[in-house]
């Protein structure tokens, strides 16, 4: 009796994980299935799980719509995006979680820029770097309209305060007594962050990297009102795969696919460091 | 080795004074624990002493140089903090070598240096192990062990063992004992614990609200309290505050009776004033009538304690504890006199917060 009972308890139990994660994987299983399907056998009803796989799709979208040419604009934006936010992010919060800057209310100040919405902002910002662009200054940062820069700009401005508050409570996780027992032992301040706070911090720093890159990676208004062409990423790469004559749906689940390689590669890298940062722990209470 | 001395010693955070001018002196050598509650400024002196922290005004001086401005990496102050600061990514070994190694020592120097402490501390087998597979006693040690690696003229201890169950804590205080006595390091100890304190320190220095309060033997500190925060903070059970009224030089009145006083006690009298408080330590107040100075009082609560017994009596409108040898007891509602002899017989200016903070316990 008793094991039949757990018998099935597992079986619930699988059948569950299985359901939660079919909900979750299938989209990506089935985008991955339609980049490959020749075109005849995409909107066929019943779906088509068999079928003579072809590469026409990705040489449709790699050489006909130049796919490649906004991964490129993609990577440049969110990797120097996420590289500012991180360098300034850990930077302000150490100074926030150590030093106590403003007694709380700049921390709080900060986090209320988050709450703007960015349908409220999108206009201003648009006007800011149309004239912006035109200054010598934003000239030679590239920080007009269809420009790199300008995006760059707004994704760091939309994720430094989320970055920063997640930054604060990892930095205040490390005792305050690691960094003055180092101090005795010999290192100088900066030497101290280098060599003792910032590697305990590394999984937060990990964590934070990987939230804003997936952000900046799929960020959608900003690009499609900043940009027209020179500086287009993926996702409104994507949607100028629906052309007048109808969606190119073959196409458009190569280029997603495409999109999608970069950021698994990244958060299964990244991956090795957040999990470590459960056993990296300071010190045991 | 080094003589410590304060010069009007402060620190302020913003308009917060925590350590208000303080002065002492710390022989070369010496043990001295500084006590008190939390926020007395303990801490923030002995950071300063560190040179973790600014000195807001004043000095301090190592063998009778200021070294206000010497960083912390170049006073050769070693500590040991509460919750251990070990690296948790590195191995024991790398913990102990760490300072060895920003010193830029040679590595069959910085082994033997290692090798030796850790045999020293009884970490040896632990060596290849990571802090977070370490007991709580074990981490201790290894903090220990990384402060004394480098021979250090100063050691500071921040509440090392207050982490730690009672046994642990128990050996760990005949750990830093033996390290004092086996390497003679001035040590500075700083604790909340009274008992820790008595225990360890060659002197103690009490402090409460960023002064301090006294600076003595522990036996000076126990028997000769300064003033009533001193009396009431230090020993275990806590030191039995009475209101006495009526002084003068034909004696005094503690809850209704009367008192004849010493030749010492009417010069106390005399600065105290005929209204105050009285103060006796439950293991100086006997059973009986031996004593000259005595209480009547009815029995409320007996303890048998088994190695000795707390008995606790109302006197007046006050109660009274008394610490007896093992068998002694008294009935709830027996009639019964306590005495103590005159030297035990503390007197202090009325404080109101000594008084409540006693009624808390």
């Amino acid at each position: 009796m008793q094991r039949k009972t757990s018998v099935i308890i597992e079986i619930l139990r699988y059948g569950t994980i299985f359901l939660v994660l079919g909900f979750f994987v299938f989209p990506i299983f089935w985008m991955v299935l339609t980049s490959f399907k020749p075109e005849g056998a995409i909107m066929v009803s019943p779906p088509q799980f068999f079928f003579t796989p072809t590469l026409e799709n990705y040489a449709h979208a790699l050489f006909d719509k130049n796919f490649l040419f906004y991964i490129k604009n993609t990577l440049i934006i969110s990797v120097i995006s996420t590289a500012i936010v991180v360098a300034f992010g850990s930077l302000a919060a150490y100074s926030f979680a150590r030093y106590n800057v403003g007694d709380g209310h700049i921390l709080f100040f900060i986090l209320s820029t988050k709450m703007m919405p960015a349908i409220a902002v999108i206009l201003p910002y648009f006007l800011i770097f149309r004239d912006v662009g035109k200054t010598a200054i934003g000239k030679s940062l590239h920080l007009g309209l269809d420009q790199h820069g300008a995006l760059i700009v707004s994704y760091v401005m939309f994720n430094l305060p989320f970055a920063i508050w997640l930054l604060v409570s990892f930095f205040l996780d490390i005792p305050r007594s690691l960094e003055h027992s180092a101090r005795l032992d010999g290192l100088s301040r900066i030497q101290v962050l280098r060599k003792v706070t910032f590697p305990l911090a590394a999984p937060g720093i990990a964590v934070t990297a990987v939230f804003t890159l997936i952000f900046c990676w799929n960020e959608f208004l900003f690009a499609y009102i900043l940009t027209r062409k020179m500086a287009s990423t993926v996702t409104v790469g994507v949607e100028s795969f629906f052309t007048l004559q109808g969606i190119l749906w073959g196409p458009v689940a190569a280029a997603a696919t495409i999109s999608v390689a970069p950021m698994l590669i990244f958060v299964l890298v990244m991956q090795r460091y957040m999990v470590r940062g459960l056993t990296f722990g300071a010190v045991r209470g | 080795m080094a003589r410590i001395t304060a010069n009007r010693l402060v620190k302020r955070y913003g308009a917060f004074q925590a350590v208000h001018g303080i002065d002492f002196d710390i022989a070369d050598g010496e043990f001295v624990a500084i006590l008190g509650p939390s926020g007395c400024g303990k801490s923030s002196t002995m950071r300063m002493i560190a040179g973790l922290e600014s000195v807001s005004a004043g000095q301090i001086l190592f063998d009778g140089v200021a070294v206000n401005d010497v960083r912390a990496r170049d006073r050769n102050v070693a500590m040991s903090f509460e919750n251990y600061a070990l690296y948790a990514p590195i191995t024991v070994y790398e913990n102990i070598a760490f300072p060895l190694r920003s010193a830029g020592k040679d590595a069959t120097e910085i082994d033997r240096a290692v090798r030796t402490v850790a045999e020293k501390m009884e970490l040896t087998t632990l060596l290849g192990l990571k802090p977070g597979a370490l007991s709580s006693g074990q981490a201790q040690r290894v903090g220990l062990a990384r402060a004394l690696v480098r021979k250090p003229a100063v050691f500071l201890l921040d509440e090392p063992i207050s982490h730690l169950d009672t046994r642990q804590r128990y050996r760990m205080r005949r750990f830093i004992k033996s390290i004092h006595q086996e390497f003679g390091h001035t040590m500075i100890y700083v604790t909340h614990d009274q008992e820790e304190a008595l225990a360890l320190a060659d002197r103690v220095m009490v402090m409460s609200d960023g002064m301090i309060q006294q600076m003595a033997t522990p036996q000076e500190v126990y028997s000769r309290p300064a003033n009533a925060f001193v009396a009431g903070f230090v020993g275990e059970p806590p030191i039995n505050f009475l209101d006495y009224s009526d002084g003068n030089d034909s004696g005094l009145t503690i809850e209704g009776n009367r008192v004849a006083l010493t030749d010492g006690l009417k010069a106390r009298i005399r600065t105290v004033g005929p209204r105050g408080l009285a103060a006796i330590r439950p293991h100086f107040l006997r059973l009986g009538s031996a004593s000259p100075i005595r209480l009547q009082g009815r029995g409320f609560i007996t303890e048998e304690l088994q190695d000795h017994n707390e008995i606790f009596v109302d006197v007046g409108g006050a109660r009274v504890a008394l610490v007896t040898p093992p068998g002694q007891k008294v009935a709830r509602g027996e009639e019964v006199t306590l005495s103590v002899d005159p030297e035990n017989l503390l007197l202090f200016p009325a404080d109101v917060r000594v008084k409540e903070h006693s009624d808390e316990l």
